[in-house]
């Protein structure tokens, strides 16, 4: 038998929405592989946003909360503050974490929540159709910055991770890829991480993943790992920035 | 100039444009996205001001800010953000501060779907934001009209210094029609010399929703309280469709809803069975009058729209038990379809 | 092979993709092309590329198109009305298709085009015909300047080259036999400013019976409307699902009042 190719418990039969070649439904994968592996699904709780991944809870196999545009990390507060004992997890997009979302983020951080976040960048908005986010890379043409993204006008790209690693809150941010091998690797080996920061009730993490919309960048996915390559890891260093107990 | 074809989204950006907005904050949302994306190339051909907001929180306060200085300003959104919206337009209302919003209005509550829904009614009518403060509300019922309700909000805002509101539900925004744009009407309005764009040459102003005496703030809602009167007494609008009979049925309905009942009423002239339609253009200050004096004239009144029935609340209020009032509600993003008015309709006058 | 639809329109290829900007009809077009391609040739199917605008695609004319036989690839159930720009698995397997005609409804402006460049691995080996349709009534295609940037802007996004323009200029019931001589004579200049050939005009069919043809010298599609508003009486398709709209309660409150 093939086990390299078995469903994670944590997922449903449920073939995804996604476009093909998107890389939602890798980090999908890859989070519901490492709640099999720590044994956790039967006490999870993940909050879906809104984004393209809004209808997470159709393919997790755990329990699932949907929250407001932005404000997952609030839910996951209210949850974690009031069952400790759960382990709680968001998964949120640019546009949900680092615009209209970005106090809550901000805050949860700050507090030192004990949650997990899985930040999906992919440098636009996808669910409604290719409008520029926070994240989008300076030139970039989108539906709203229709010249490209105007550094002078609307500043330029957020890294979420170097800004919430500035507080002074011990967490344990790192940002990661999941467009090479090598990285996707890497990248379940963090959530893995996460999730046991968690578990041993340490600290706030959150995994910022490099990802690819193919749809609304007009790049095959082929090119559109190029792209991630090329535009986004020199902008976006991949690295980590924060561990408990190393504290700048 | 020639009519173009356009979609209402668009429409209504272009009507602001026309109308002498400079401004524009948003954030995207289905359906109205096309407002945005829209301005975000128009704004700057015109030397205006497109900037996409990080929220509805942020593009609803910088318009404050925008307005303050006095500029022509507007934003927009669907239900899920207007909800967002409801503090800013309460504390422009606190301050006597004239700015646009429109409302493309989706299927609700929570996240809802994006199809079209008349279901904020309540919000944008009966406040949405907290304390006593009412928005003017226009509702289209088809694109030029869209177009002409949208220029007029800069000026009802202006005239007013109040929040005006313009509301469509999802259709309104996403069909597409011909559309002209005419020669604006000249409306003297008052100066603005409440804005705040540096003192020189005179008194600071300052704007604020802050009054720690209570005396002083129960004067300030007495004042906003005459102003919503002014606007009762001057600003009603509607459009009444076959109601110069003695009619078997009136049908009340707003929007899209309302083009829908008038199709239903041609096909009940068919059968014999007269009935007829008020449509409110203004949602406040709402055709009290108007809808009193018509109601006397029919047997019965049907509600039309698409909630559960929010308007109908207001029909209740003004019609006081005199009439009986029936209602038809369609939501989750269904539209009533004119068969089903009709024969609604037709069933309630043979009762 | 050369087969004919309509009035003289001529078709050597087994791929269109009609693209244009929001609102030009480019659903309306591809809805009444494939109707008519099917009673030509067989089979057809028909993909929903429509990302960018939310409520009039081509599937709201699923049920007309599944009768005459027509394979429609769109997502249905929950996610038919999903506000998400869903792109199913399936529509690679269309393009890759060896026989068969495919019909491509893609999104409008260059946003909607851009789908065509996400999936050009599948599209690159194939001899297709994009199709830009042109209304001239619309805002940014009115005047020959904005419709050469349009089609370039459109070329760069989807990575195609645009192989003709189908004149589509209406407005709505507004239109006259001169809004059509009009856009005719302003397609003409457009047409040769940018080199692509008028491939055919699209009129509707009441309005066809009342032209003077020799205005428009070019192959006609006859149009039959099908997406109609909701106030029109009897449609083809209303928006709105129609097995949605009949299994709904009808939610009606009676209220007794004295
Ligand atoms: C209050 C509110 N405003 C706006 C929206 C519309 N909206 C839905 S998803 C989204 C952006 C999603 O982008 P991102 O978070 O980057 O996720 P992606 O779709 O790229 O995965 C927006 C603006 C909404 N649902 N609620
Ligand atoms: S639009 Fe982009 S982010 Fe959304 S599912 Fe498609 S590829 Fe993924």
């Amino acid at each position: 038998m093939d086990i390299v190719f078995q469903r994670p418990e944590t997922l449903r039969e449920n073939t995804t929405h996604y476009c093909p070649g998107c890389t939602h439904g890798i980090i999908h994968r890859q989070v519901a592989e490492v709640l099999d592996e720590l044994g956790l699904r039967e006490r999870t709780v993940g909050v879906a946003p809104v984004g393209c991944s809004v209808l997470a809870y159709n393919y997790f196999n755990c329990d699932f909360v949907e929250a407001a545009h932005g404000r997952a990390p609030a839910m996951a507060t209210g949850i974690k503050r009031s069952r400790p004992d759960l382990i709680v997890f968001t998964y949120q997009g640019d546009g949900d974490l680092a615009s209209i979302g970005m106090g809550e983020i901000v805050h949860a951080a700050n507090r030192g929540e004990k949650i997990c976040v899985i930040f999906v960048n992919n440098a636009i908005y996808g669910m409604t159709g290719g409008q520029m986010a926070p994240t989008t890379m300076p030139g970039q043409i989108t539906t709203t910055s229709p010249k490209g993204r105007d550094v002078n006008e609307v500043g330029y790209p957020l890294r979420m991770s170097e800004l919430l690693s500035s507080l002074r809150t011990p967490a344990f941010i790192v940002r990661t890829a999941v467009h090479t091998p090598k990285g996707m690797i890497e990248t379940k080996n963090y959530i893995r991480e996460a999730f046991q920061n968690q578990v041993d009730n340490k600290c706030f993490s959150l995994v910022e993943v490099l990802s690819t919309c193919p749809t609304n960048w007009g790049l095959n996915p082929n090119k559109a790992t190029e792209w991630v390559e090329k535009n986004m890891v020199p902008y976006y260093p991949l690295k980590v920035f924060k561990r408990p107990g190393e504290e700048i | 100039m020639a009519k173009k074809l356009m979609k209402g989204n668009e429409a209504i950006g272009e009507a602001a444009i026309h109308a002498g907005c400079t401004h524009y904050f948003g954030y995207p949302i289905t359906p109205q996205t096309e407002i945005a994306e829209y301005l975000a190339k128009r704004l700057p051909e015109v030397g205006g001001v497109f900037l996409q907001a990080e929220s509805e929180l942020g593009a609803a306060n910088m318009i404050y800010g925008s307005a303050c200085t006095g500029t022509r300003v507007f934003t927009s959104s669907s239900s899920p953000g207007v909800s967002l919206m409801a503090e800013a337009m309460s504390y422009i209302a606190g301050s006597d501060i004239p700015a646009v919003f429109v409302n493309i209005m989706r299927a609700g509550p929570g996240l809802g779907g994006i199809l079209p829904s008349q279901a904020d009614y309540f919000q944008a009518v009966k406040g949405g934001g907290h304390g006593d403060y009412r928005c003017l509300v226009l509702a289209p019922s088809t694109v030029q009209e869209a177009v002409d309700l949208m220029v007029d909000a800069f000026d009802l805002a202006d005239k007013y210094r109040s929040p005006v509101m313009l509301v469509g539900d999802g259709m309104i925004g996403q069909m597409m029609e011909p559309v002209e744009f005419k020669p604006r009407k000249q409306v003297a309005l008052p100066p603005k010399d409440w804005a705040t764009t540096g003192c020189k040459g005179r008194k600071p102003n300052v704007i604020t929703s802050v009054f720690m005496d209570p005396e002083v703030l129960h004067q300030f809602n007495l004042k906003l309280g005459a102003k919503y009167e002014e606007m009762k007494k001057h600003e009603v609008r509607v459009e009444t469709y076959k109601c110069d009979r003695q009619m078997d049925l009136l049908l009340v309905a707003y929007g899209t809803t309302a083009r829908i009942c008038k199709t239903s009423i041609d096909m009940l002239d068919e059968l014999g069975i007269k009935a007829g339609l008020l449509r409110p253009i203004t949602l406040f200050p709402y055709p009290e009058k108007e809808l009193y004096a018509t109601a006397k004239k029919a047997s019965k009144v049907l509600v039309v729209e698409m909630s559960m029935g929010q308007m109908l609340e207001d029909v209740e209020r003004i019609l006081k038990g005199e009439k009986p009032i029936e209602f038809f509600g369609r939501t989750g993003g269904l539209i009533p379809a004119p068969e089903e008015v009709f024969d609604l309709a037709k069933k309630l006058v043979k009762k | 092979m050369t087969i004919t639809i309509g009035n003289g329109v001529e078709l050597d290829r087994r791929l269109f993709a009609f693209v244009g900007n929001y609102g030009s009809g480019k659903t309306e077009v591809a809805v009444n092309f494939t109707i008519a391609l099917s009673k030509v040739v067989k089979p057809v199917a028909i993909v929903d590329m429509d990302i960018v605008n939310p409520y009039f695609r081509c599937r709201e004319a699923q049920e007309q198109l599944e009768n005459e036989g027509i394979e429609t690839i769109f997502p249905k159930g929950e996610y038919f009305w999903a506000d998400l720009p869903i792109i199913l698995p399936q529509v690679k397997g269309v393009l890759e298709r060896k026989n068969g005609y495919v019909v491509l409804d893609v999104g409008g402006e260059d946003m909607g085009a851009r789908i065509l460049a996400s999936l050009d691995d599948s599209l690159k080996e194939k001899d297709a015909d994009y199709l830009f349709v042109l209304n001239l009534s619309r805002p940014f295609t009115d005047d020959v300047k904005g419709c050469l940037e349009t089609f370039k802007m459109i070329e760069d996004a989807g990575k195609i080259r645009l192989t003709g323009i189908v004149l589509n200029t209406h407005l709505l019931l507004d239109t006259t036999p001169e809004t059509i001589y009009n856009g005719y004579t302003k397609a003409r200049e457009v047409a040769e400013k940018s080199r692509l050939p008028i491939r055919f005009v699209s009129i509707e069919k009441g309005l066809l019976a009342k032209l003077d043809m020799s205005q428009v010298p070019s192959p006609v599609l006859p149009l039959e409307r099908i997406m109609r508003h909701p106030w029109d009486m009897k449609p083809v398709c209303r928006f709105g699902p129609k097995e949605l709209t009949k299994a709904a309660d009808l939610n009606q409150k009676n209220r007794k009042k004295s």
